[in-house]
């Protein structure tokens, strides 16, 4: 802005705010901390922080702050020019052990044994594309600091310590060149989901039937956690304090929820096609938000006759934020009793999710979300919100403010008859057929 | 912990047991290339980070006596808090400060370029809480 400013930050968040400072371009930032957390504290508790020492300097709070404002600039504060940032060198040579821990100490893993990049495997893996190894693939933000690029060469390094094969390669690539990571700075502890649709389901041996999100096939398993692992290493992600932030973390991160549709024997469309694209088309489709919740907790789900999946899936979500969507991952005989109910689209079902999940104004304003990104937007005008925000409390309101907010899927063995709900967004579908 | 998202060790030039190799630097088939006396060679996964550009911080004020500063809710929670106590101090103790509350439009992580404009125009210095 040009004019003095002063950031006021609590401690917990002291080395992101240095470090954030730092990678752009302000190393000298000063930066005023006071204990953690102000959230939840009274105004007099909050009074004795503004009135104590700063945590980090031990010097008086406001005096900290009023020195940021006026001490006058070193040589250091005015410095202009670029600073090069390196990663190491391109190769590291040793033993295969010594090099297991040495990417194991330098985080470049997810703390599970990995596949030593070599070269040959490396080279092993560029094979499966006919991209040139040092063609661009995309930029990739994990943490709040510019984004990072790489190379397919890199992306393929990453693909061999997950343990995928070289004709998974072309769906790595796909996941890398989307930017979307895995991994995200957000104290919320996020999850992330990926659909395969396409022919390259079968030809891969995705697993689609029973057990369809657990471990029991490799392209699941390590093409989830190539996307884990390229986010830390291609997107700068998962440094604990530093790109990531989650409180508790989540399991899921670990290789993600892979999905790959059970198109066969779904009733509706493949997902890969309502987003535009042909059926023969090999696509990965990627999503952001919390994590899965089971179908058997949903009230109506201990019915023997005439069971309501669509009452079942609007009860799942009544503990969703609706800052992200649903993501129902239905069992075929899920769909196939649907389908029955008359949901013969996966639209019907969508628009009569959206009508019926709904909620009070007041429920909702107690939300975290909505006082943290709804009121924001209402206080600007932003239609739904600033609708839902001038209404009653006894007043009900949609659970998510848009129908395109819901995603169906199909997936399972058809062992027993449950969904699965996400509560995520859908991001973005990519072509994989591109990276081959 | 990790500086500029790197390890400690790859920041002072070494790797821990590992040797630096230029890439595909030799003319040995991948085979030999991998294994020469025990060891192989492997590639670094790591992607490649924009140079950081230095950004001169603006000249600070000789005093605040005087002068407005800006006090910017980022919107999580408990910055309107730490705030108006900041905004309480200045009242109790340099009294002379012209103070300015303002919470920043939308969701924390959007800019809003129309209060910066507001601040340069009409303000000397700014105050900006994250809260949490």
């Amino acid at each position: 802005m040009g004019i003095p400013s002063a950031p006021l930050v609590t401690k917990a968040f002291k080395d992101l705010a240095l470090l954030n400072a730092a990678k752009r371009g302000m190393p000298h930032e000063r930066i005023c901390f006071t204990p953690h957390p102000v959230w939840g504290k009274t105004p007099e508790e909050v009074r004795v922080y503004v009135e104590g020492p700063d945590p980090v300097t031990g010097k008086p709070f406001m005096r900290e702050v009023v020195d940021a404002l006026t001490v006058p600039l070193s040589e250091e504060d005015k410095k202009v020019g670029n600073l090069s940032v390196s990663v190491g060198p391109a190769t590291f040579t040793d033993t295969a052990d010594n090099l297991q821990e040495f990417y194991l100490n330098n985080g470049y893993t997810d703390f599970l044994p990995i596949i030593v990049p070599t070269e040959q495997r490396v080279d092993q893996m560029l094979k499966a594309t006919s991209h040139h190894p040092d063609d661009v693939v995309g930029k990739m933000a994990a943490g709040a600091y510019p984004a990072w690029s790489y190379n397919v060469r890199q992306v393929a390094a990453n693909a061999v310590m997950a343990g995928c094969r070289p004709e998974y390669f072309p769906i790595v690539l796909a996941i890398a060149s989307s930017g979307m990571a895995s991994l995200f700075s957000s104290t919320n502890s996020f999850a992330f989901a990926m659909v395969i649709n396409g022919p390259i389901r079968d030809k891969l041996e995705f697993n689609y039937g029973i057990g369809a999100l657990g471990p029991f096939a490799q392209p699941n398993a390590t093409i989830g956690r190539a996307w884990t692992i390229l986010s830390k290493n291609l997107g700068n992600g998962g440094i604990p304090g530093d790109t990531y932030l989650g409180s508790l973390g989540n399991n899921l991160n670990y290789n993600n929820v892979v999905i790959a549709e059970h198109e066969d024997a779904s009733p509706w469309v493949p997902f890969h096609v309502q987003k535009g694209f042909k059926k023969e088309e090999n696509v990965v489709s990627l999503f952001r938000g919390l994590g899965v919740v089971p179908g058997q907790v949903a009230r109506g789900s201990s019915a023997n006759e005439n069971v309501q999946f669509d009452y079942q899936m609007s009860d799942l979500f009544s503990t969703f934020t609706g800052f992200f969507g649903a993501l129902i991952i239905a069992d075929p005989l899920v769909a196939a009793r649907l389908k029955e109910q008359g949901y013969d689209t996966k639209e019907k079902l969508i628009d009569w999710l959206y009508k019926n999940t709904r909620q009070t104004v007041k429920d909702y304003k107690s939300r975290n979300y909505a006082y943290l990104f709804d009121y924001p937007r209402a206080l600007r005008g932003d239609e739904p919100w600033a609708t839902w925000y001038k209404l009653p409390d006894d007043a009900v309101i949609p659970h998510f403010p848009r129908a395109s907010d819901f995603n169906i899927v199909v997936a399972g063995g058809q062992t027993n008859a449950y969904p699965q709900a996400g509560n995520l967004s859908y991001g973005v579908s990519v072509s994989v057929d591109k990276w081959t | 912990m990790s500086l500029l998202g790197m390890s400690p060790a790859l920041l002072a030039g070494t790797a821990t047991g590992a040797q630096e190799q230029k890439p595909h630097a030799t003319s040995a088939s991948s085979s030999s290339r991998d294994f020469v006396a025990g060891k192989i060679t492997a590639v670094n996964p790591k992607g490649t980070p924009p140079p950081i550009q230095l950004i001169p911080m603006a000249p600070r004020l000789d005093t605040l006596d005087g002068k407005t500063v800006y006090l910017v809710d980022t919107g999580f929670h408990g910055s309107d808090v730490l705030l108006g106590q900041v905004q309480a101090w200045f009242n109790r103790n340099m009294p002379s400060v012209v103070t300015v509350f303002r919470r920043k439009a939308g969701p924390y992580m959007e800019d809003d370029p129309n209060l910066w404009k507001e601040i340069q125009a009409k303000g000397n210095a700014a105050i900006m809480a994250v809260g949490h």
